[in-house]
């Protein structure tokens, strides 16, 4: 809300400076976002007589003018051609400055020295809704009568301040110049000074002659008031009101118009003026439209609309969207002798749905979908009938329409006084309770122990107890707040859920893996699935869609966390980082059916990336470490998903159940990621996972016994899977606590198609010290299983 | 001349008929040998000149079908050609997935700087006696907004830029509805926080679209608007200095009344004036209040019986002051160099 100071002052007295003001404004709860000073951008501008004008001496085009400035008489070269002498005019003087940033210096012109310059409206940024003859071209002509050597600003109108002031959305009353004024006054402790607004009627005639409204719709319309004002003369507004309108953004049009727009900016009800002659019948009808009727409002764009739309009527045509936008045939034009204006309260909720539906925003719109008030609905058919006769713009006819449906709501708010220190935890005197009550306009009574509050009418927001208690504290000041740390709750136990537990626990396992953590967005475009070369029918294409995404890249919320990983690894190597190695925890999302009825299952997963250091080897590592902190052994099958490499991949097997799986990125899938590095990773359900987890942990005696060491060479066909042969030699030996591959061979030494495979085996027993026989029987037997199994050669 | 056009196409494609023993470039030399300069059909073009005017034009469109057809048996044999090459690729590559593991860890990682921050503030209220329980992402809008007190077609409505999946379902744009969840489960004593992903349509230079908040809710008996500035000088002195101070300035939120917004002293000139607080000594960290009663009804609390309070803030504004982070982009770009400086 952009409110001019000196309008402010029209309704309370404001004697501190604006940088006071609008601090006080900020411990009321009223955030000034930005303080313009009108004139900042002009200096060292004064008015200047024109005394004496001169043919230059060398230049045709040019002219030498005395300027008396008041204390000096100044020599300037012009090329103006519309000054004569006596003309007083704006005088940027040495060492000026012009809103485009020009400093004003002096110096000679074709040899005769200028002491400044003569400024046109342009040049101060002016045009004709600050000062008249501002658009001409040529130097700015200034009233005869303005005194010399005056700073230029005040003459201008610039001499004044711009606040925009944030106004929450529980406060429509304060979008208005009127409604800062109240609360001005509240932090300055004054009274807020609301004129009559009285003027005078020809009580000869009434405006039944003119006009009838029929409001057919009063639940979208509680109030509806029409005011005429006939032999008028449409005209340019006042400097005054021009003036003000130009420092909050609008543009004087003409004075029937502007009173509407000004009475919008003053009053905050919006309000619409109607040519007199374009009422047809005489008649206006609010009412519902009907379904698939059509209007074309002041934009000239054909709209239909439905049986939820309410628009303003004559007796053959809808003539204007109630509210939104009038129409385009009814509006004040040069020729209008008679106005009818109308001051309404419409239903902010249908005003809000509509102007959406229907794809138009006004200030009208805008402002009505805030709020507005029936008492400022009231006050601003009074302001335009008073401000049409105070700047002559016509007549105005006695009598006014008014049909109101609304009951005036129940405006008394009583409640327990203790409750003021049941929630704010101090105690505020009643007295000052009362005097703060009443600056905000709300007279309260204290009585038997009760705190019984009248609320004004322009204060829809007040509600309830707590409301008022927030009314108190605000003025009060926050700064009474004594911090407590809740000295009389109940005790809890903090924590967290075990789901939370588990993640926060395997984050820091992969950290200590050397994994860094990233956080990606919570959706992606289709085509990050299309890349991976998944089947159509798989379950990560069936996508949640955003209505209103921001972009086609961002209009799914995720299927998968890989496509997020895959931006991420091959974002750092386009960026030349050797090497990085990074997981991700985060929710997938699981619609139940498309399109959602009900909330989708959020699935939690992790997924874990790297490159530049580290091969199958290294993710399987990290994998089977992270499980293994949780109690699980990682199994392995070869994985077909299509984004990964079909010989450098798995599925992560725990208990029988996949969870995952992890590999090489496929190239067909790294091509279209733009990924130059080899690349790995893993993608688990994490909510699968963990319902394997194991978390009892039982102490195991440390064996008292040492172990034996024996190794053992077989020759195998390559494509024995090692994990399978060391599996076989463990089946039914309790004594054998370990065995471990130490090397690989194939070459010259073993014929091709074979491999030899080396495996070390530790024995213990937790009774005893095992014997070379015991040893040597258990080494046939893991051989014998092998030769069986594999068809093994002792090498 | 038909069949000898004829026969020459034939011959091409059976020589590229079997590719299984062929290497790529072996292919391309049959190519060559076929489509080239000194191929057949080549010749064939230059002995256009030796036959009949009136029959040229029909033999060359004949010579080029020919052409088309040889280069087409190409294009199909190249792609099997790729499509065998990489399968030859991957054969090759493939490795014994049984094997064992490395286990060479190559330095220690990093958590997210907001999961830095967020555990940082979750151990502060924990120790308070405050339960961390998360909500989901997509919400009702009953949830996200109706509970909250802000109904259909409320002003209030425009504070937040809305994702919508359908009329009736959304992407939470705050951590808040969690608080309803959880009220309209337990009666209190309620001391609960709430961190996670919220979204809103917003992007540009100091916004992104998704991003994370932790939100905290206390409802008891006794619970006082001192209780909350108490509380959060407690969590701002534990998470900043112990000279920050808290100071409260009057805003609004329909699900709290009275509601605040939060300023802390500057953390980084400690209440001077800074370039980070643009001069003012504060900075503005959260937004808080005491929990609308009708928040409680809705729930199922009694408002009579029970107050309570409610805070939130945004974790990456958090981590930017904590580190000095400059830019909010940085937090979901996740370069490896930006990851690594957090500890």
């Amino acid at each position: 809300m952009k409110a001019l100071l000196s309008w402010l002052k029209d309704f309370v007295d404001i004697d501190i400076d604006v940088n006071t003001l609008c601090d006080k404004l900020v411990s009321i709860g009223f955030e000034v976002e930005d303080v313009e000073y009108r004139g900042k951008n002009i200096e060292n501008v004064v008015t200047g007589k024109i005394l004496k004008i001169e043919k230059h001496p060398d230049a045709d085009k040019l002219v030498v003018c005395d300027i008396d400035v008041g204390d000096e008489t100044l020599q300037i070269v012009t090329g103006a051609n519309n000054i004569k002498e006596g003309d007083v005019v704006p005088v940027a003087k040495h060492g000026a400055r012009l809103p485009d940033g020009t400093v004003i210096k002096k110096g000679k012109l074709r040899g005769v020295e200028s002491n400044g310059m003569l400024c046109s409206g342009e040049e101060l940024g002016v045009t004709e809704d600050d000062y008249p003859g501002a658009s001409v071209y040529g130097i700015l002509i200034l009233d005869a009568a303005t005194p010399l050597g005056m700073d230029i600003k005040p003459v201008l109108g610039l001499d004044d301040y711009v606040l925009d002031i944030g106004v929450t959305s529980n406060r429509p009353d304060c979008q208005s110049i009127l409604g800062i004024a109240r609360e001005v006054a509240v932090a300055l402790g004054k009274k807020v000074k609301i004129p009559e607004f009285s003027y005078t009627s020809d009580s000869s005639d009434d405006i039944g002659n003119y006009v009838s409204a029929d409001v057919q719709a009063p639940d979208l319309c509680p109030v509806y008031l029409m005011g005429a004002v006939k032999n008028v003369k449409i005209a340019p507004s006042p400097l005054w009101m021009r003036r003000r309108l130009r420092a909050v953004g609008l543009r004087g049009i003409s004075n029937m118009v502007d009173i509407t727009n000004y009475i919008l900016w003053e009053l905050g009800q919006p309000m619409h003026a109607f040519d007199y002659k374009d009422i047809r019948d005489k008649s206006i009808i609010v009412r519902r439209a009907k379904d698939g009727e059509t209007i074309i409002p002041l934009d000239n764009k054909t709209y239909t609309l439905d049986n939820d739309v309410l628009v303003i009527a004559d007796k053959e045509r809808a003539v204007g969207l109630a509210g939104i936008m009038g129409g385009s045939n009814s509006g004040i034009k040069d020729d209008t002798t008679m106005v009818v204006f109308e001051a309404a309260k419409f239903s902010r909720e249908n005003i809000r749905k509509n102007s959406r539906k229907l794809g138009i925003r006004s200030d009208s719109s805008a402002r009505f979908e805030k709020g507005v008030n029936s008492f400022t609905t009231r006050l601003a058919l009074k302001r335009a009938m008073q401000l049409s006769q105070q700047m002559g713009c016509g007549v105005c006819v006695g009598g006014m329409i008014d049909i109101t449906s609304e009951t005036a709501h129940a405006d008394t708010i009583a409640f327990r006084f203790s409750k003021i220190k049941r929630l704010l935890g101090i105690s505020v005197p009643k007295a000052k309770v009362i005097a703060i009550l009443d600056t905000l306009g709300i007279h309260a009574k204290a009585e038997d122990g009760m705190l019984v509050c009248d609320v004004p009418e322009y204060r829809d927001d007040l509600e309830r107890d707590c409301d008022i208690i927030e009314e108190i504290i605000r003025v009060y000041g926050y700064d009474h707040i004594k911090p407590t740390l809740l000295e009389n709750a109940s005790i809890t136990h903090g924590g967290r859920t075990k789901e939370k537990i588990y993640v926060d626990k395997a984050k820091n396992i992969l950290v200590g893996l050397g994994c860094d953590e990233i956080i990606t967005y919570g959706f992606f475009g289709k085509s990050s699935v299309d890349k991976l070369g998944v089947s159509a029918d798989d379950e990560m294409y069936r996508l949640i869609r955003i209505k209103n995404p921001l972009g086609e890249e961002v209009s799914c919320m995720r299927s998968t966390l890989i496509p997020g990983m895959l931006n991420t690894l091959s974002l750092n190597q386009s960026r030349a980082n050797r090497a990085a190695c990074l997981f991700e925890f985060g929710k997938v999302f699981k619609p139940m059916s498309i399109p959602l009825e009900d909330l989708p299952y959020e699935n939690e997963r992790l997924c874990v990336g790297f490159y530049g250091g580290g091969n199958f080897f290294r993710l399987k590592g990290i994998i089977t470490a992270l499980l293994g902190e949780f109690g699980c052994d990682l199994e392995v099958k070869r994985s077909d998903r299509p984004y990964l490499h079909p010989g450098v991949s798995a599925d992560i097997v725990v208990d029988g159940e996949v969870v995952g799986c992890f590999g090489a990125v496929h190239p067909n899938a790294a091509e279209k990621y733009q990924l130059t590095e080899e690349t790995f990773i893993a993608d688990i359900d994490f909510d699968r996972l963990s319902a394997h987890f194991n978390e009892t942990v039982k102490f195991k005696a440390i064996p008292k016994f040492p172990a034996v060491e024996r190794d053992l060479s077989v020759v195998v066909d390559e494509s024995v899977p090692v994990g399978e042969l060391i599996a076989a030699a463990k089946q039914n030996i309790p004594v054998l606590e370990e065995v471990s591959l130490f090397d690989i061979y194939q070459g010259n030494q073993v014929e091709k198609g074979k491999k030899s495979v080396s495996l070390s085996f530790r024995f213990r027993s937790e009774s005893k010290t095992l014997t070379d026989d015991e040893i040597e029987k258990h080494m046939k037997k893991i051989l014998g299983a092998l030769q069986h199994g594999f068809d093994a050669k002792l090498r | 001349m038909n069949d000898k056009i004829r026969e020459l196409v034939e011959n091409c494609k059976s020589r590229i008929s079997d590719l299984s023993n062929m290497a790529a470039a072996e292919l391309q030399k049959i190519k060559s040998e076929s489509l080239g300069k000194n191929s057949e059909l080549t010749n064939l073009l230059k002995s256009m000149r030796d036959i009949p005017a009136e029959e040229r034009p029909r033999f060359g469109q004949m010579v080029n079908e020919a052409r088309k057809l040889i280069e087409e048996a190409f294009a199909d044999a190249e792609r099997k050609m790729k499509e065998k090459t990489l399968r030859d690729k991957l054969e090759k590559e493939r490795v014994d997935i049984t094997l064992p593991c490395d286990n060479a860890v190559q330095g220690r990682g990093h958590l997210h700087p907001i999961t830095l921050v967020a555990d940082e503030i979750m151990d502060i209220f924990k120790g308070l006696g405050f339960e961390v329980l998360e909500g989901p992402e997509i919400e009702t809008d009953y949830y996200c907004f109706e509970a909250l007190n802000i109904p259909k077609n409320h002003p209030a409505r425009d504070m937040q830029d809305t994702f919508y999946i359908t009329d009736n379902i959304l992407l939470r744009t705050h951590t808040s509805p969690n608080q309803v969840r959880v009220m309209e489960k337990k009666q209190p004593p309620i001391k609960m926080l709430c961190p996670g992903k919220v979204y809103r349509s917003d992007d540009d230079a100091s916004h992104s679209p998704m991003f994370h908040q932790i939100e905290g809710l206390v409802v008891d008996k006794h619970i006082t608007l001192c209780d909350l500035q108490g509380t959060l000088e407690a969590f701002a002195q534990a998470l900043f200095d112990e000279k920050t101070k808290t100071r409260f300035r009057p805003s609004f939120f329909p699900f709290t009344e009275p509601s605040v917004e939060v300023d802390l002293t500057c953390s980084n000139c400690g209440g001077k004036g800074c370039k980070l607080c643009k001069g003012t000594g504060w900075i503005e960290v959260l937004g808080a209040g005491m929990v609308h009663p009708k928040v409680l009804e809705n729930c199922g609390i009694s408002s009579e019986k029970y107050t309570g309070y409610a805070f939130g803030m945004g974790l990456e504004r958090i981590a930017m002051i904590k580190y000095g982070i400059p830019n909010i982009k940085l937090f979901f770009e996740n370069d490896a160099r930006f990851l690594k400086q957090f500890r």
